[in-house]
Parts: C-alpha cells; structure tokens; sequence
C-alpha cells in the first residue's frame, strides 16, 4: 500500500503555501527540460528518428512510477522537481547512459564552479523531434471499438484492484459508489501496463461523480461533489 | 528518524551542480542538445502558457455560443481560434475539457495522484497546484482550500472538485467580472489569471 496512491482527503496537514511560481529555483527549470526531451526521444513514438542515443522507453508513467516508490517520508520531504532529479538521474545510471561515479565527480565540478561551460553541440534533428512532440503530443485514444458496459447514470462501484507499483486509480475512492457522469466516446490506453493494478490495454474511461458526504460521512463539507475520470478496469457492476 | 528530514545547507547549490552535470553528461552522450533543454523552455514561453487560456476565456466572455461550444468540445473550439500558437492539441492538451463557474457552481480541479495539468491553455503548473498539501485536501474540504486562497464561496454554491485521473485536463472557465461591459477581448484576458482557469480564484475585477 503505497501512501502515495491515497493522497486525498489526509487531515492535519497545515496552511496551503500558496506559491504562484511554476519554479522557484533556476536549475528547476533544467530538470523539466530533460524530463520533457526524454518523453520525446522515447522510442514507442511515431516520430522521426534522430541520432539521438536514447534508446530505452521513459514516459509520464515512468516519472509517476519512481515518485510513487519512494520512500513515503521522503516523498514529502524533497520537493517536486528534486524528486525528478533523483529518479531521472537513477533512470539514467541503471540503463548504462552514465555512471554514479561520472555524475558524482561532474557534480563536484560544477559545485566548485557552477559557471563552468556546458559543452556544446548536438544534431538538431534531436530539437526538431522534442518540438514536434509537444506540438503534436501523445494521445493514449486508440483505434479500437469496445462497447463500455456502463452509460451515463449507471451507478457503479469502484474496484479495490490490487496495485503493485503504479495506479491511476486516487486510492480515496476504492469501494464506494459513483454515478456515472460522462462515457468519454471511444478506448484509451495508458502509457505502461499496470499488471494486475489492470490498465494499460485500451478500454472505455469515464467520469464518475461522487458525493463528499459519501467518500468522508460527517467529515466533509456541505454541497461538494468530486469528479474522477476512471479507466473501465477501476469500476464494476455495484454489489447487491 | 529525525535525521530523515535533514537537508544540508547547500541543498540548492548541490541540486543545481547535479542537474547542470546530468545535462552536460547528456549532451556529451549524444541523448539531448545544448540546446535541447531550452528549446523545451522557449515553447513555454512562446507557444503554451496561461497567455492562451486567457484569449480563450476572454473570447467565451464576450461569445456565449463559443463559450458553450467550448463547454462541449474544447478542443474543436478552441481550433475555431486560428491564431493561436502551434500546439493547441499537443502534450498534455490532447483530450482537454472546460467546465464553467456560474449559475450556483464553482468549479476547482486537482490532480491528487501527480500534477496534471491543462499545458497549451495553461502552460506549466504554478508549485501550488503540485503541493501534496493542496492535492490532499481539496478533495475533501474545498471551501477551506479556496479560503486559503482568499475565495470564499457560499454553502448554496456547489463546489465541483475534478480529480485529473485519466487522460481528461481539465480547465475552468471563470465567471466575468462585473463592471467589464464594452471592454475589449485584449482588455478581458488581461483579466484572466491561471489561477481562476483552475478554480482556486475568480478572474481580476476591472
């Protein structure tokens, strides 16, 4: 049971800080570049090759995945785009781009010298690739007809689905009752295959409505309702 | 235990000499650019960012047939507006939905498994949106939230909170402020902050 998984609705914990910057530190902004240029690069996507020498397969998924299996307290403890550098840099070590040791000794480096020149270079077949992914994107809808089992206004009950490692399931709602508010016309897949968490194949998604009162009885507040988008694998005829 | 939450004084200092070594290891290695990493920031700043999502807002204001088409298909709506940057449709806009604050709703959207979030109206994610803490208990106290961001909104208000789940961004459509008649489209984006398109504020007054 990852915490992680079950974020929503945790009590006691404090003030929101309400901070309007996407960044607040500059280096911030590298990560998510290489973050992004990874997703691009990645080969399951019909662009157009490049020398690039990314070979191996990284996603949203992959992202989301590592966070996840961190350490819960450690979750909380590094903020968003450290998180992205501790499992963005592992990413790299463990498939054998780079090494723990090449990365701690240019880490000093630029320690020592943080104004020290990056080098420079590089095809630009690589940049054309990396825009040409943000403008097109990734859709996960898939060409695929399957009738959904539920319509607008069904009532179904969520799965307590065993996950493994990565869900798109918000954890809150395992077992209650929803009303079915929208059947997003046609399949999605998603970006890897969960296992026995069960999505990843192409299926039917749709938007669940629940009443506040129900996810939190007597711990909520009045007139609320919360909306999840929820994958065909995650709901399930209500029990009698 | 308590040394779990320690972090070094140069914790910053590190973290920028970490990154700025991946990125030259990577560059050396043939996987990215230097320039790749601010080609991706440059896109950010001229092609998807809040600067759309405020012209399709001010266009829903003063247009309530396109502000109803865009309710029931954004992303043919938001076509209709061909000056627009590249992209519309791109990374993390390519199943995107509008949902209106008014008529006894208000609307906020989270993502409570990661930070979702609409990128060819909206850009990237402001760090409140991403806080564990927001993600946390907007789905279970809203009206506390919203106060927090010095909005409140009355019991006989629903508040539709829309989890980011699956492959849906979700973005809102704020009410237009009162006293704006006769101001120009230009004038009404202006108006428009990421905050209010996501529900956590209502759009600037006049």
């Amino acid at each position: 049971m990852k915490l992680q998984h079950y974020l929503g609705g945790l009590e006691g914990l404090g003030p929101i800080t309400v901070e309007t910057r996407v960044f607040v530190e500059e280096w911030e902004k590298r990560i998510f570049g290489i973050h992004t240029a990874m997703m691009a690069l990645s080969p399951q996507l019909p662009l157009p090759a490049t020398p690039s020498a990314f070979r191996t397969v990284w996603t949203w998924a992959h992202l989301r995945t590592g966070a996840e299996g961190l350490n819960p307290f450690d979750y909380f403890k590094y903020r968003y785009y450290e998180k992205w550098l501790g499992g963005i840099s592992g990413y790299f070590i463990e498939n054998g781009y780079i090494t723990e040791e090449e990365l701690e000794a240019r880490t000093a480096e630029y320690l020592a010298d943080p104004d020290k020149p990056l080098p420079q270079g590089g095809a630009p077949e690589i940049d054309q690739r990396v825009e040409r992914y943000l403008a097109e994107g990734d859709s996960p809808k898939r060409d695929v007809a399957i009738l959904p089992d539920f319509q607008e206004g069904d009532t179904v009950q969520v799965r307590n689905v065993p996950t493994l490692e990565h869900t798109r399931l918000p954890g809150f709602l395992r077992n209650h009752s929803g009303v079915v508010e929208t059947v997003y016309p046609g399949a999605y897949g998603y970006l890897t295959d969960t296992g026995t968490d069960g999505v990843g194949a192409p299926m039917p998604v749709y938007c669940v409505r629940f009443e506040a009162k129900d996810l939190w009885p007597g711990n909520t507040e009045p007139n609320v309702t919360l909306y999840a988008d929820l994958y065909a694998a995650y709901v399930t005829k209500p029990t009698a | 235990m308590t040394d779990r939450f320690h972090h070094p004084d140069d914790r910053e200092a590190r973290s920028a000499a970490r990154v700025r070594a991946l990125e030259a290891l990577l560059i050396e290695k043939g996987v990215i650019t230097s320039k790749t990493v601010d080609t991706v920031l440059n896109v950010f700043e001229t092609k998807m960012g809040p600067f759309n999502g405020a012209r399709i807002v001010a266009r829903a204001w003063v247009d309530p047939a396109f502000k109803q088409r865009l309710i029931e298909d954004a992303p043919a709506a938001i076509a209709e507006l061909t000056d627009l940057p590249e992209g519309m449709a791109g990374a993390e806009g390519e199943h995107m939905r509008a949902v209106a604050n008014g008529e006894g709703v208000h609307n906020l959207v989270i993502c409570t498994l990661c930070s979702c979030y609409p990128w060819p109206v909206l850009g990237l994610p402001p760090y409140w949106y991403k806080d564990p803490t927001f993600r946390s208990r907007a789905a279970r106290e809203p009206r506390a939230v919203l106060k927090e961001f010095g909005l409140t909104v009355p019991e006989s208000t629903e508040v539709k909170v829309w989890d980011s789940s699956a492959q849906i961004r979700w973005f809102v459509i704020p009410e237009r402020p009162a006293g704006t008649e006769g101001m120009s489209e230009g004038e009404l984006a202006a108006l428009v902050t990421p905050e209010a398109m996501m529900g956590v504020a209502v759009a600037a007054s006049a």
